[in-house]
């Protein structure tokens, strides 16, 4: 289980985000609960990669 | 008899023959929805009127000997986010509560051309991701199984409305399940096509890379005929693809002599675990019907051969990072000006995009092309793939918490990721409620797992067992 956010981190995290909690404070609460999860899913995609391997995106040329 | 009770393609070949009247099929469906739908809620708008004119046209045409073909006459809904013109389109968000779109989504333009009666918009998790949302302006839709519960999304308007016999067919969109997860709940036939095989091009996105458009019915033959007039490139979608366009319905055989079904049995029986925990241990129910269905495939005469890929939590998280990412993006100036008309679980889901980096979502997009390789490669050697859906019944839908949705493992957000052909089919029951498979294939090959849901279906027969909600009313 990921440690719990600390308040000071929180605060910078949302401020650099551009967020105001004071506008939905009960909102900005539970989405502080959730931001465990992210650690999870940037450790699953975030491995070892030959720097060749590319993303997904492709860019196809419009036909004409 | 009541006509709700046929299948699409039923009502469709009666009407054909004549034997069925658009009009009386429209007012029948209208008459279920008035007298059942205050407690399913699978409706945010009913469009009474629209729809008898609809069907009213449709009927003088028929009369004057011209038919659009199989989904002439036939009702149908809309998960509210397809948006379409002069009528209200909500997203099932206080955001859009009183917006009404300049313009139809091209689905809703091609069903209509190809004769389908709206009957209404239908209730969806707000933005395609946040419920069920007791906070907002817009009751969740329940399981027609059992009130109760869960009918999963977020095309849960959908689903709900299908199963109870509210339309005959209807469209959900699929940006992690939210198709076949509802087909799973409610005990429908639900269809992910290929990604860039129907146009997205009118519907409120929620994740551009991962949205799929498709249809829920109550048998894959429905299924089949809807996809027909959905199918099809549009040069206004920039992922649509330029691919023909088979005869869906003539794909349908009763055997599946010589098919090659490759099964991925780790997903359920060791990577939810493994990956998610023990909440996300499958049922020995599930597992024994998985199990008893993947037999029924063989009998039906499919070879079946088990596929290795890597762990669910590989493809079910690179998913959810890039749904949470592209879906930020889209939403990231209302987050900063009003969060306060999002609701509960739109806001915490979506409110992580906040804090991912830029290399967090280039890698798991470098991720996700690793995967579909992979998976493209697994394919080579067989026609269609088995997995699991939803691992366990309905639950309660009190019991749904907001961050279930990334704690739990999902069976149905790999085939996003690949974008692969992905069709629910319903195989058993546990307690009363619906449980699902899903037969996925090769890009454009809906045709092929179209081919082997119907094979099932009719050889379980399933689909002739139909909730209490959708027995005829009184008197009908």
């Amino acid at each position: 289980m990921a440690e719990p956010i600390s308040d000071e981190r929180w605060a910078f995290l949302l401020e650099r985000a551009g967020l105001d909690p004071s506008k939905a404070p009960e909102r900005f609460a539970e989405l502080r609960e959730g931001y465990r999860l992210l650690e999870r899913l940037q450790k699953t995609v975030r491995r070892p990669r030959d720097r060749a391997a590319e993303p997904a995106h492709i860019f196809v040329h419009p036909k004409g | 008899m009541d006509p709700t009770q046929l299948s699409l393609a039923e009502a469709s070949r009666a009407i054909a023959k004549g034997e069925l009247s658009p009009v009386a099929l429209t007012e029948a469906y209208l008459a279920r929805i008035a007298a059942l739908d205050g407690e399913l809620h699978s409706y945010l708008l009913v469009l009474t009127d629209q729809a008898l004119e609809a069907a009213r046209a449709a009927e003088a045409e028929l009369k004057a000997g011209r038919s659009r073909g199989a989904l002439h006459g036939i009702p149908i809904g809309l998960k509210d986010i397809y948006k379409t013109k002069g009528i209200r389109t909500t997203a099932g968000s206080r955001v859009y509560e009183t917006h009404v779109p300049s313009e139809d989504a091209e689905t809703w333009v091609r069903l209509r051309n190809a004769g389908a009666v709206l009957l209404g918009k239908q209730e969806t998790h707000e933005f395609a991701i946040g419920g069920p949302d007791f906070t907002l302006p817009f009751p969740p839709a329940r399981n027609p199984w059992n009130l109760a519960h869960y009918p999963a999304g977020s095309s849960s308007g959908s689903a709900a409305a299908v199963g109870a016999h509210l339309c005959a067919g209807a469209m959900g969109s699929d940006t992690g399940g939210s198709i076949r997860g509802p087909a799973a709940f409610c005990g429908l036939a639900g269809l992910k096509p290929t990604y860039g095989r129907v146009s997205r091009r009118g519907v409120f996105p929620l994740s551009y890379s991962l949205d799929h458009c498709g249809p829920l019915t109550r048998t894959v033959e429905d299924c089949a005929l809807m996809l027909q007039a959905l199918a099809g490139y549009d040069a206004l979608d920039p992922a649509s693809a330029d691919v023909p366009v088979p005869d869906y319905a003539r794909a349908l055989t009763p055997r599946l002599e010589g098919l090659r079904v490759g099964v991925v049995r780790h997903f359920h029986e060791k990577d939810a675990v493994a990956g998610f925990g023990r909440a996300s241990m499958p049922s020995a129910t599930y597992v024994e019907t998985f199990d008893a269905a993947c037999k029924t495939l063989e009998s039906l005469g499919a070879k079946l051969v088990d596929l290795q890929l890597s762990p669910l939590v590989d493809y079910a998280d690179a998913n959810r990072l890039i749904m949470i990412a592209e879906a930020y993006a889209l939403h990231e100036k209302d987050f900063r000006e009003r969060p306060q008309l999002f609701g509960r679980h739109m806001f915490a889901r979506i409110g992580l995009g906040a804090f991912l980096s830029a290399a967090d979502y280039v890698e798991a997009v470098r991720q996700r092309r690793e995967l579909c390789a992979e998976f493209a490669k697994a394919c080579e050697g067989v026609d269609v793939v088995i997995s699991a859906n939803a691992t366990g019944p309905a639950p309660r839908i009190d019991a749904v918490g907001t961050y279930n949705t990334f704690e739990r493992a999902s069976y149905t957000a790999p085939w996003n990721l690949t974008g692969s052909p992905a069709l629910s089919v319903q195989i058993g029951f546990e307690n009363g409620l619906p449980l699902a498979f899903q037969i996925v294939g090769k890009p454009f090959d809906e045709a092929g797992v179209l081919r082997a849901g119907n094979a099932f279906e009719q050889a379980a027969e399933l689909y002739r067992q139909r909730p209490p909600i959708a027995a005829p009313l009184p008197g009908r």
